[in-house]
């Protein structure tokens, strides 16, 4: 079953558009939610007059911050956000009010009725600015607007730098993005007394619980968060977004349901990916080889902290690079600014910070006269040696990933030199890109299976199924580790009424995480049916297996079902978990960064028109490590989105702001990657090691996207791009600055 | 005003609604979704006498007297629609939000021209976007179909 491609469970479903999405949601007595939102980037003396919009007939309650009582603020770590604005508003979108109405379109009627009125502020949108001093600050907490601040400390830098026969210094900047799952964010709250029940499009149901049961003052067993399949989620659904106004709604409706469906509009000021300027300085020897690198970025965190302060300190370790570098110092900062809060986006903080050392690889090795393909596997990491935090690297494969990617251009070796194309003006190129990614370092996974008489097997797990193929996976591992067949096994979840603890569905966990919770499930299950079929098989215990749902001893074998009837049970559950506890100090960033790391490769070959500026993707292979995979098929479906996602922000995706205002929260004037934008070859492949850990597939060939095309770009024509996306005009602009030059 | 939908009859009243909101709301026909309200994305996409359109762009009394057919139309007696077999073959989907707009498309496109080439498949999906990149799979599902509709 493990290694098997067999399709998702519930295809059938997926193909018929019957898959039952949160926005199919109806319940009894529903109604329908709308937010109204800050037109001002910042502004205090916050004055909301409901009286003219509760006239609307139909409208039923309206929100605002009078109804809110004082635990209503939260985030991960800093409780700095408002279930709905207090007082004070701090970025362009922001809830101020919301209206539960017997239709959307009282609701939206109500809306243009509330007055608002406040005292417009000062504001500020970049990072780099919101630290100076005199800058608009928007959290008395934090006067220079930086929240959090890690570092990394590894190393005598001065002697390292001393060394250096050369030291490099580049800074690359990414715009904020976002994550654009086609189904929007979805909630519905229903209260029942002093119990909240919350559907919604998350991928993180027990964070949602935890911060509901905090703001409403109520056990996390009165809160009960459902979670059905997402429309896609890409770090978008992750941490807390939609869920604390929707339930704070609903407490002001006498029982009834209120669900909200935001717009795509309200989509790019709910959560973004973080903007960042990431400097790098570096120093090399004339051999080759490294001796220090000083990472300084800058995150544009947004109005709230949000999930920054656990990301932040992620993107630090995520800085460094799968290089041997002896001294490594890295400072890492959250910074307020007034944008909507940004979030973890697919490849989260991976996907800046590769943009950045992969860039400076190639920066180093044209300037220093080397072959980027060669200069990046002189220094590539191995299994055994120590990365800057520390730890011992385990089970890495840098080296294979960047091999195999670079094969897969379909030239005899890397290194043949590219025939510089044909035609006028056009100029093709070849670049690499490698990554290594962090995973979350502590968090826990648990799974519950029932075994029923008549041989079905439910397994209930939080995993969230958003695409990804979770879910299949489960079922997948179970069928395998239990040995029943495929067939007789049901999923349920996530719901935390019923289905057991999960710390998330993100950062490529789950397959690694749930996966290591189930495997420990069946083995208790396996464990309790063979002591309930040693009797009956007359054998002991250590001479039985599992297979195809039966239990079986060397001539004999009697069916799961049947051990159980035999024993006058109609079920039997059992329980497994999986967690892992490591973290780094600090202060110095010294310590234990991840279970394991996520490894990624690229290579890219492009085709520039030096006259138009257009680039053409004409090959780009990929390749992850994969571990013992599961499921080979959809895993490399999924390795190819990783890459046809991060054709998104390598190439287009901007949100454009003018003075906080964002100009183009659409689809149609921000792109996503369409059909017509994948490269005309694309090859990704997950470089298995069957012995391996079972590794997370979900990021891993995004990252080097960026940074292989802008690498391919500099070899074709002989322009560094330094900052995202990299779009024609900005290498007809980089062209004619060097035709003149 | 009477709408023909999947090959029958349905009396709704439409008023200033879109066309995606009647069959999601009046007739419950949740295959087609809003995804972007603007006619960029394509998850709203049906067919109206063979084309394909965006509901969310569509106002319901635009369309009477038109043949308009949903997803839900394209599985009979229990057998999936060839490029809906093809889809779960060549696992051309993964969260599947954009997949019935998909599946509409590369319907209309087979029945328009049988046997295209790759380049063509790229040009009539354009509209239809997929964020989760499952395009390469996409393509073969629809070269797949076309060759068992031929």
């Amino acid at each position: 079953m493990i290694g098997e491609s067999v399709p998702m469970l519930d295809s059938v479903a997926r193909v018929m558009g019957t898959v039952d999405y949160m926005i199919n949601l109806r319940l009894p007595k529903m109604l329908f939610g709308k937010i109204v939102r800050s037109q001002a980037p910042h502004a205090k003396s916050l004055k909301v007059d409901v009286t003219n919009a509760m006239r609307i007939p139909g409208v039923v309650a309206i929100l605002t911050g009078e109804d809110l009582g004082a635990n209503a603020f939260y985030g991960v770590a800093i409780k700095d956000q408002g279930v709905v604005a207090v007082d004070r508003v701090r970025y362009v979108g922001e809830p101020i009010a919301a209206i539960a109405a017997e239709s959307l379109d009282a609701a939206e009627q109500a809306a243009v009725l509330i007055d608002i009125e406040y005292h417009e502020l000062p504001a500020v949108f970049d990072a780099q600015d919101a630290i100076q001093a005199g800058a608009p600050n928007l959290h008395e907490k934090f006067p220079n607007n930086i929240f959090k601040h890690a570092k990394l400390r590894h190393g005598d830098m001065d002697a390292a730098f001393a060394e250096a026969d050369e030291i490099f210094e580049d800074t690359f900047t990414s715009p904020v993005a976002q994550q654009a799952s086609l189904e929007p964010h979805v909630s519905a709250a229903q209260w029942d007394g002093e119990h909240l029940t919350i559907w919604t499009a998350s991928q993180a149901p027990f964070m949602v619980r935890k911060s509901l049961s905090e703001i409403f003052g109520i056990a996390p067993e009165a809160v009960r968060v459902i979670v059905p399949s997402l429309g896609g989620g890409y770090g978008g659904k992750g941490h807390i977004r939609i869920e604390p106004l929707v339930a704070a709604m609903a407490r002001k409706t006498n029982g009834r349901p209120v669900k909200f469906v935001l717009s795509r509009a309200e989509e790019f000021v709910t959560v973004t990916k973080h903007a960042a300027s990431i400097t790098l300085k570096t120093g090399v020897k004339r051999d080759g080889t490294f001796t220090a690198r000083q990472a300084t970025l800058y995150w544009n965190g947004g109005a709230y902290a949000d999930a920054s302060p656990m990301l932040v300190p992620a993107g630090m370790v995520r800085a460094v690079g799968p290089y041997r570098i002896p001294a490594v110092h890295v400072d890492s900062y959250g910074v307020y600014t007034n944008l909507p809060p940004a979030g973890a986006y697919r490849g989260a903080m991976s996907s800046q910070t590769t943009w950045a050392y992969e860039s400076q690889m190639d920066i180093i090795a044209r300037k220093m006269g080397w072959d980027p393909f060669e200069f990046r596997m002189k220094n590539l990491f191995v299994s055994g040696e120590h990365f800057a935090t520390g730890e011992e690297l385990h089970d890495v494969h840098f080296v294979e990933c960047l091999e195999v990617s670079a094969k897969g251009l379909g030239v005899p070796s890397p290194l043949t030199p590219l025939p510089k194309g044909e035609g006028q003006g056009m100029r093709v190129g070849r670049g690499y890109g490698v990554m290594m990614k962090s995973t979350v370092a502590t968090s826990k996974s648990q799974a519950r299976l029932k075994l029923k008489d008549d041989g079905t097997v439910t397994l209930y797990t939080s995993t969230v199924e958003m695409g990804q193929g979770g879910h299949t996976t489960m079922a997948q591992i179970t069928a395998e580790t239990l040995g029943v067949p495929l067939r007789a096994i049901k999923i349920i979840g996530p719901d935390t009424a019923i289905t057991p603890f999960d710390s998330t569905t993100s950062a490529s966990r789950s397959t690694s995480m749930m996966g290591n919770a189930v495997i420990a499930a069946c083995g208790t299950m396996k464990k309790k049916l063979f002591e309930l079929g040693s009797p009956l098989l007359e054998t002991p215990v250590d001479g039985l297996r599992t297979e195809n749902g039966f239990v079986v001893a060397d001539e004999i074998s009697i069916s799961f079902g049947d051990i159980l009837k035999r024993n006058d049970l109609n079920t039997v559950e059992e329980s497994g978990e999986y967690s892992t506890s490591f973290g780094i100090d600090p202060e110095t960033g010294q310590g234990v960064a991840t279970p394991h790391w996520h490894q990624g490769a690229g290579a890219a070959e492009v085709e520039v028109d030096t006259e138009t500026g257009r680039i053409t993707i004409l090959k780009y292979s990929a390749a992850a490590f994969a571990g013992r995979v599961v499921n080979p098929r959809m895993a490399q479906l999924q390795n190819d989105g990783n890459v046809i996602f991060g054709l998104g922000p390598t190439l287009m995706e901007e949100i454009v702001y003018d003075g906080g205002q964002p100009i183009n929260p659409n689809l149609a004037d921000y792109s996503i990657p369409s059909i017509r934008d994948i490269p005309a070859e694309l090859i990704s492949i997950c470089i298995e090691s069957g012995e391996g850990e079972m590794h997370g597939i979900g990021e891993m060939t995004l990252p080097p996207v960026a940074p292989a095309i802008a690498n391919a770009i500099e070899d074709a024509v002989g322009v560094r791009i330094k900052d995202l996306p990299i779009t024609a005009e900005k290498i007809l602009r980089a062209l004619r600055e060097k035709s003149q030059r | 005003m009477i709408l023909n939908v999947n090959g029958s009859r349905h009396e709704v009243e439409a008023g200033t609604r879109t066309l995606l909101e009647v069959l999601r709301d009046d007739l419950g026909l949740v295959g087609a979704k809003e995804g972007c309200g603007i006619g960029m994305c394509g998850a709203c996409t049906v067919l109206v006498d063979g084309k394909p359109i965006s509901g969310c762009l569509t106002l319901a009394e635009q369309v009477p007297g038109k043949e308009i057919l949903t997803i839900e139309s394209l599985e009979k007696n229990g057998q999936l629609h060839p490029v809906q077999q093809a889809f779960i073959d060549e696992r051309a989907f993964q969260c599947a939000y954009c997949t019935p707009g998909f599946i509409l498309s590369a319907v209309a496109l087979l029945n328009e021209n049988p046997n295209p080439s790759e380049d063509d498949i790229r040009e009539y999906l354009s509209g239809n976007l997929c964020r989760c990149g499952s395009y390469q799979n996409i393509l073969k599902a629809v070269v797949e179909a076309g060759k068992r509709l031929r």
